[in-house]
């Protein structure tokens, strides 16, 4: 097993010893096999790994959307292994926040109806100036009337980090947020991240890219489902090496 | 919530026309059939008058009513399934961003009051126009009399809303369950988790609706001519559903048996596997639309036909003489003739609130004569005096006891039922008078009718021309084949009707689906030209897998119809002594041409539309 500890002091998520098996018998595969995490809170911690190496199934049981075989996975300290859909979908609502690679908004929803969506469902009638705020707080104030096939890719990125954000989450777990952006919206993305960060946002990040993950406080290197090394405060050209190094 | 529901419907309405088009007619049919209804069950019918038939009328529209609503339902709710297997991943986005399965449930319910409410605004309009075509229809087919006007009345506008919300929330209430169960790690998987297309509730839907057909065959056998009768009418509902639950599982087997040659060939076939779900909700239509038509029309010819048979085989006579009013028969020439005069007569049974009327056909005969002609008829010696009994139409007459009887306005009290005659599949009048009980002014205009047999080398010829002076004279044979014929005629009409009406159903149903499926479908489409493919040959592969499943669907229709065939011979066996069923392969053809004309017409039209961008623009658009 391997046992990687990131030492600040509270943490916003905890894995326990969490492994998820896909298949069964000889085909069986073990996506992610006996990791023990911590990802600290008000940090940004970036997870890096060849493609199969399970960087993704990791995010997924780590924001409860997927049961783990064993260990226990911990979001502050409510335990969600156990929890029910009911449980999970309020804390869906309430304390986290997702971000996607193919941005998924809602198509027939304006940029603000889209950004107002998880305060509905809540139950909230958000005031109009509560939801402008926040985009404007991604750059958006001039785009809240328009639908997400009227914007560029990485403003619908924006938006939906916009989203993520009006509930104000306790983690945002983010996958691949640049993967689908030009390098320049890429940038503009990575650096809203960062400010979020700095402003003791915590964030969770599954990516391809060193130069996104160099952006991040704390570096996770996946492979075949374990943690094999992270790295703190690395440049781009570092992280690169490393993922190299690990067959990626 | 509904908010959501609105913009989900502006969004992909192109998605919901079929389904806002048979919410309309389902409004529509239903509105105009209960003002019908009400009007025909509650008209007083002028005295005298016996051309009106509101039994027949009410009972037609009693089916037009069920039908439309089994359809309508059936078409919503393969709509909206449809819609929710395609919206997945946006189901679970608004899952992962805190709704909850409740939410997400009052999502789809939502579109559908809002589809309710727009089939319920455009079929109360649509409904007047539908009530003045089924007037004309009851008035042609002699259902009611010349002077039926339908009735207008207020609460239908509220009756209507009521059943568009019905039709559209009972449709789309399996979806939104399943919707409320998508996961919300689907909206993070590329693919879209590939939903189990056999779902738990398929399978408990196909197997208990099979088990169903499965009894009414078994049952029906047993079930009396009238209870067989009308199971075996049933039976190709049960068996439909059923055919449709268990398509996902069954077109993919049924296809491949379908010879399927080339790159084109092997292209369609793939796709029709892949493609489940889509090949299911095609060929869904298809199965009902064959199975219903199929079976209807093979119980309705094979009834009429052993209805003939019947005749036959229990008339013995020579010839037949009819005329307008009654007549004897006494010539030298003849051995016996059973004279029956025709007319209608109330019987009244039970009393005080549970008191029920009918009108039934009634003949006054001589009871001896009578068996004689009719040989299967059982004894009728009682049948003296003041006494009924009961004949080989049954209905309304209970099989002892005493009915309270009036003929023409007059009141013949209280008379028990002394016999009964063994009820018939070809039905026929259901009370019989003996002579004496009616008095002869009211029988002065009731056409009559004479079997006649004739002395072992009487002249033929000469008593013929004696008998054509008391009124229209036929051959026993010529006349069981126009009694025949007329009978056909009355069963034919109906049958168009509701046939008309299924294939109008089923026809939305299809267009329905082939629109759904295609709309989903530009991408792989433009994947499939920028692997190579020309827009025609994309085209010819997209009309290929829409023939393939069309035909699959017409082989397990009729497979479904068969369970009718079955339940057609076990009744008419019993009730009769012989399995008959009589199958029109004309009929039976033209609809299955037709069927595969539209889906093919309606593939190609939604195919070359979904091909008209150029492919490289679908392919990089991803949002």
């Amino acid at each position: 097993m391997t046992t990687t500890t990131i030492p600040p002091t509270v943490s916003a998520v905890s894995l326990r010893g969490i492994s998820r098996v896909y298949g069964r018998g000889t085909n069986a595969v073990r996506a992610v096999d006996g990791v023990d995490l911590d990802f600290p809170r008000g940090a940004w911690t970036a997870v890096m790994g060849p493609s199969g190496s399970g960087k993704s199934t990791l995010l997924h049981c780590a924001a409860g959307l997927e049961r783990v075989d064993t260990g226990r996975v911990l979001l502050g300290d409510t335990e969600l292994t156990a929890a029910g859909d009911r449980e999970l979908t309020r804390l869906r609502r309430d304390r986290i926040g997702f971000v996607f690679q193919s941005f998924n908004l809602i198509g027939s929803l304006t940029a603000e109806q889209n950004v107002a969506l998880p305060l509905r469902l809540a139950g909230r009638r958000p005031r109009k100036a509560e939801v402008r705020a926040v985009l404007a707080a991604v750059g958006l104030a001039d785009r809240a009337r328009h639908r997400p096939r009227e914007l560029s890719g990485g403003q619908q990125q924006r938006v939906a980090i916009a989203r993520a954000m009006v509930t104000r989450p306790e983690v945002l777990f983010a996958d691949e947020p640049t993967g689908a952006l030009d390098s320049q919206s890429a940038r503009v993305v990575l650096d809203l991240l960062r400010a979020m960060a700095d402003d003791g946002q915590s964030i969770v990040m599954v990516t391809h890219d060193p130069g996104a993950a160099a952006r991040a406080d704390a570096v996770v290197f996946l492979r075949d489902g374990r943690v094999v090394d992270r790295l703190a405060g690395a440049g781009a050209a570092q992280v690169a090496d490393r993922l190299v190094a690990l067959g990626g | 919530m509904f908010r959501l529901s609105r913009a989900g419907l502006a969004e992909r309405w192109p998605l919901f026309i079929g389904a806002a088009l048979t919410v309309c007619l389902g409004v529509a049919l239903v509105q105009s059939s209960l003002l019908l209804l009400i009007s025909a069950a509650t008209a007083d019918a002028p005295a005298g008058q016996r051309a009106a038939d509101p039994e027949a009328a009410v009972a037609l529209l009693g089916v037009m009513l069920g039908f439309s609503a089994f359809l309508a339902i059936f078409i919503i709710s393969s709509t909206f399934g449809f819609t929710v297997a395609q919206r997945r991943r946006d189901l679970a986005l608004l899952r992962l961003v805190g709704a909850s399965r409740r939410q997400v449930r009052r999502l789809l319910l939502g579109e559908a009051v809002l589809l309710g409410g727009f089939g319920a605004v455009t079929g109360i309009p649509a409904g007047l126009g539908v009530l003045v075509i089924q007037t004309r229809m009851l008035h042609r087919f002699g259902f009611v009399p010349p002077q039926f006007e339908p009735q207008w009345r207020d609460w239908i506008v509220g009756a209507s809303i009521g059943t568009g919300l019905t039709l559209a929330l009972a449709g789309a209430l399996v979806a939104a369950r399943r919707a409320g169960r998508v996961q919300p790690l689907e909206a993070l998987l590329d693919s879209g988790a590939a939903a189990r297309v056999m779902t738990l509730g398929r399978w408990l839907a196909g197997l208990f609706f099979a088990a169903g057909a499965t009894a009414m065959i078994i049952v029906s056998g047993h079930a009396g001519p009238d209870g067989g009768q009308a199971l075996a009418m049933n039976v190709p509902m049960a068996t439909a559903v059923a055919g449709a639950a268990l398509a996902p599982l069954l077109i993919p087997v049924v296809a491949r048996l379908l010879p399927a040659g080339g790159v084109l060939g092997g292209l369609a076939r793939a796709n029709l596997r892949d493609g489940k779900r889509r090949s299911a909700s095609v060929a869904a239509p298809v199965i009902v639309l064959t199975a219903i038509v199929f079976g209807q029309l093979a119980a309705g010819r094979s009834f009429a036909a052993a209805g003939i048979d019947e005749q036959r085989r229990a008339t013995a006579a020579d010839l037949v003489v009819e005329a307008a009013k009654p007549f004897t028969v006494r010539l030298p020439g003849v051995a016996a003739a059973s004279v029956e005069t025709s007319l209608p007569a109330q019987v009244t049974t039970g009393s005080g609130e549970d008191s029920e009327t009918e009108t039934v056909d009634a003949l006054v005969v001589d009871p001896a004569d009578y068996v004689r002609a009719h040989p299967s008829s059982g004894s009728l010696a009682a049948l003296t005096g003041h006494a009924v009994a009961r004949g080989p139409g049954g209905d309304g007459v209970p099989k002892q006891g005493n009915v309270r009887l009036r003929v023409a306005g007059t009141d013949l009290g209280a008379v028990p039922v002394v016999a009964r005659t063994p009820v018939g599949i070809g039905g026929g009048a259901s009370l019989l008078l003996p002579a004496g009980l009616v008095p002869a002014d009211v029988l002065r205009d009731a056409p009559t009718r004479a079997f006649v047999t004739l002395k072992p080398g009487a002249d033929a010829a000469a008593t013929r021309a004696e008998l054509a002076k008391l009124g229209q004279v036929a051959g026993i044979e010529e006349w069981l084949a126009a009694d025949g014929a007329a009978r056909t005629k009355t069963n034919d009409d109906i049958f168009l009707i509701v046939v008309g009406l299924g294939a109008l159903y089923a026809l939305l149903g299809v267009i329905n689906s082939v629109v759904i499926g295609a709309a989903a479908r530009p991408r792989e489409f433009a994947a499939a030209r920028a692997a190579g493919l020309t827009r025609g040959q994309v085209l010819r592969a997209a009309l290929l897998e829409s023939a393939a499943v069309t035909v699959a669907g017409l082989l397990l229709g009729t497979l479904a119809a068969g369970g009718t065939f079955v339940s057609v011979l076990a009744v008419t066996s019993a009730v009769t002594g012989h399995s008959t069923l009589d199958l029109r392969w004309g009929p039976m053809a033209l609809v299955a041409l037709s069927a595969l004309l539209v889906t093919s017409l309606t593939s190609v039209l939604t195919s070359w539309s979904a091909t008209r961008a150029a492919p490289i623009t679908l392919l990089a658009a991803r949002e």
